[in-house]
């Protein structure tokens, strides 16, 4: 584990107006490392989303700050956030959010191709980290040809290939059966291992847990536990 | 090569029928515009056809006179003032007027009198198919445009028919001079012309003024102006912008058929924006997931403009498939469409135009997407 590339502190934020106005997030706290995957649960609106929202520069704050890779992104412009996000973060999206008339090397290209990097150094990189997703002979095949986990393995693929110093992934096993959910979350630990890369999983799968090096629960906008599972380098507990 | 075209030709062709729609529409519409616009083109030339064809240095007209085919009489003194300033060589009497041709089967018809001799500094009939420039002056010869045959149900030289009860006979056709009036122009000898018009020997309708080479129009313009008391003297150009603005301006003619055109181009506008619009829609989710994994705003307007531009570049290429045929088929009739490589160039770029306005709804939908929307699909 390295230093943070990641960090929210006391964030708030209400949602909705006028009656139906409500407090999503109270005060959270996290930090996420390189070196580490850390898993983001809890039931349904307990606010995992809306963190992880806030995390990846598409939501503002009520209050409090965020801060990537040591930048906060309080007072920034639309622009400005969308260059964070493509400079320092990848997604992984449930719904994989592909582009079906692209082929796969061109899904993950088109991360590099919003940075203006040239068409044979996006199309090199695209090759390696199909490689590292185990997709290399699938540079061809277009979304529809490939099954839910390949999908999310191209999706993975896609977040990783810009070298974001932080992966956020939003429920990535959702929609797949237990084997392909197994061999994504394979994919991100590996990932998760370079010290200069953290990864935020939220899920509510018990079956992912044994991926984890630590898992964060919340629930009413509230982080009511920070742990690490026994096994783990070390074990800390935060109620 | 950036994937923004790729990604934009995809989102366009993954929806075929949609596709074949929007090029449909900007087809038809630029047709339309084509159209009128040639039309508009067509109308304009036709106005000046008989001062564009006059080999004049000058034309001294009548005065107020707003056209060609507005003609009133001058007075044969007015033409030897004219002569009396140093560097006007001549001075040559035109005489043009309404009349009423009868063919042989007794139907009639409007036309409008030339009164030309054949020579070179005058005005002659061009484009000669059938006869000799010289027949004219053999009495009772006059020439016709192809174009008018039907109208005048003469189909060669030789045939017979009455001008004012007069008789006639065709021994020369041309080919192209057309007149945008309902009326055909049908050139006879200035004798002729005179006794079909009722023009005294000692007046002309116009004159046209040859130059000594070497002067300078614009100073012999002047020097006429303030000689000639009743009548009007015009450089052709000076002559041709009255014309036009008699005709196409005065008449509401041009504005009728411009006006044509800024209607198909907002109908092809709409058409476009809708279908762009509609195809945002579709890809929203797309261009939030580009949004969400940071793309620049740019790269998503890029996106868009580009599919603006293959929808025009294909629409175009169909309105100009057309738009020639419209061309060729109109070619030989009396008001043929007329598109030159400056209104082909034209029309390329107001599709062009076009298109791209048509996209700003669709730019203006896609960047109010909330990235958000990713995580709630």
């Amino acid at each position: 584990m390295t230093g943070t590339v990641l960090e929210a502190i006391d964030i708030g934020k209400y949602l909705g107006i006028g009656a139906g106005k409500f407090q999503a997030l109270n005060a959270v706290n996290l930090a996420i490392a390189g070196g580490e995957l850390t898993l983001l649960m809890g039931p349904s609106g307990s606010g995992k989303t809306t963190l992880l929202s806030i995390l990846g520069c598409m939501l503002t704050p009520s209050s409090g700050a965020v801060r990537i890779h040591g930048l906060s992104t309080a007072g920034r412009k639309p622009e400005e956030l969308a260059k964070l996000r493509r400079d320092h973060i990848g997604f992984v999206f449930q719904s994989y959010h592909l582009f079906p008339t692209l082929t796969v090397i061109d899904n993950v290209r088109i991360a590099l191709d919003i940075r203006g990097e040239s068409s044979e150094q996006s199309t090199k990189k695209a090759t390696e980290v199909l490689a590292i997703v185990g997709l290399a002979n699938k540079t061809g095949s277009y979304p529809r040809e490939l099954s839910g986990g390949e999908q999310q393995r191209v999706a993975i693929a896609r977040a990783i290939v810009g070298d974001p110093s932080v992966i956020l992934a939003d429920e990535p096993t959702a929609a797949l059966d237990a084997e392909n959910g197994r061999a994504v979350m394979s994919v991100l630990a590996q990932i998760a291992k370079d010290p200069a890369r953290g990864v935020l999983v939220v899920t509510h799968d018990p079956r992912i847990v044994e991926f984890a090096d630590r898992i964060v629960s919340i629930e009413d906008g509230c982080i009511i536990s920070d742990s690490r599972p026994v096994g783990s380098e070390d074990v800390a507990l935060q109620a | 090569m950036s994937l923004a075209p790729k990604l934009a030709f995809r989102n366009l062709f993954q929806d075929r029928l949609r596709l074949i729609a929007t090029v449909v529409g900007i087809g038809f519409s630029m047709v339309l515009v084509t159209i009128q616009m040639g039309l508009y083109v067509s109308f304009e030339k036709m106005v000046t056809v008989m001062i564009d064809h006059a080999s004049a240095d000058l034309w001294i007209v009548p005065r107020g006179s707003k056209s060609f085919e507005d003609p009133s009489l001058l007075d044969e003194q007015e033409r030897f003032r004219a002569l009396s300033i140093s560097g006007v060589l001549e001075a040559v009497p035109l005489v043009v007027g309404f009349a009423r041709w009868r063919a042989p089967s007794g139907a009639t018809s409007p036309i409008f009198i030339v009164g030309a001799d054949g020579r070179e500094d005058g005005l002659k009939p061009w484009n000669l198919v059938e006869g000799n420039f010289e027949s004219l002056a053999i009495p009772g010869a006059v020439a016709i445009d192809q174009s008018y045959f039907d109208r005048l149900e003469t189909s060669r030289i030789g045939e017979s028919a009455e001008i004012n009860d007069r008789r006639v006979e065709v021994l020369e056709t041309t080919r192209g001079i057309r007149s945008f009036t309902t009326m055909p122009y049908v050139f006879v000898s200035p004798d002729l012309a005179r006794s079909l018009t009722d023009t005294p020997p000692n007046k002309a309708s116009y004159f046209i003024v040859h130059l000594a080479p070497g002067v300078n129009a614009a100073d012999i313009r002047d020097q006429l102006r303030a000689r000639l008391v009743n009548a009007d003297v015009l450089t052709p150009d000076e002559f041709g912008r009255r014309s036009k603005k008699f005709w196409v301006s005065g008449t509401g003619a041009g504005a009728a058929l411009l006006m044509g055109s800024v209607l198909a181009l907002i109908v092809g506008t709409v058409i476009v924006a809708q279908t762009l619009y509609s195809s945002t829609k579709d890809h929203l989710h797309e261009f939030a997931t580009l949004r969400a994994i940071g793309s620049p705003g740019g790269y998503i307007i890029k996106v868009i403009i580009i599919q603006a531009l293959i929808s025009a570049v294909i629409g175009f290429c169909l309105a100009a498939g057309i738009g020639w045929t419209v061309v060729w088929a109109t070619a030989e009739t009396a008001l043929p469409v007329i598109m030159t490589p400056a209104i082909t160039l034209i029309l390329l770029l107001l599709t062009i135009l076009m298109s791209v306005l048509s996209a700003i709804l669709a730019i203006m939908k896609v960047m109010r997407i909330d990235p958000v929307m990713v995580f709630t699909r």
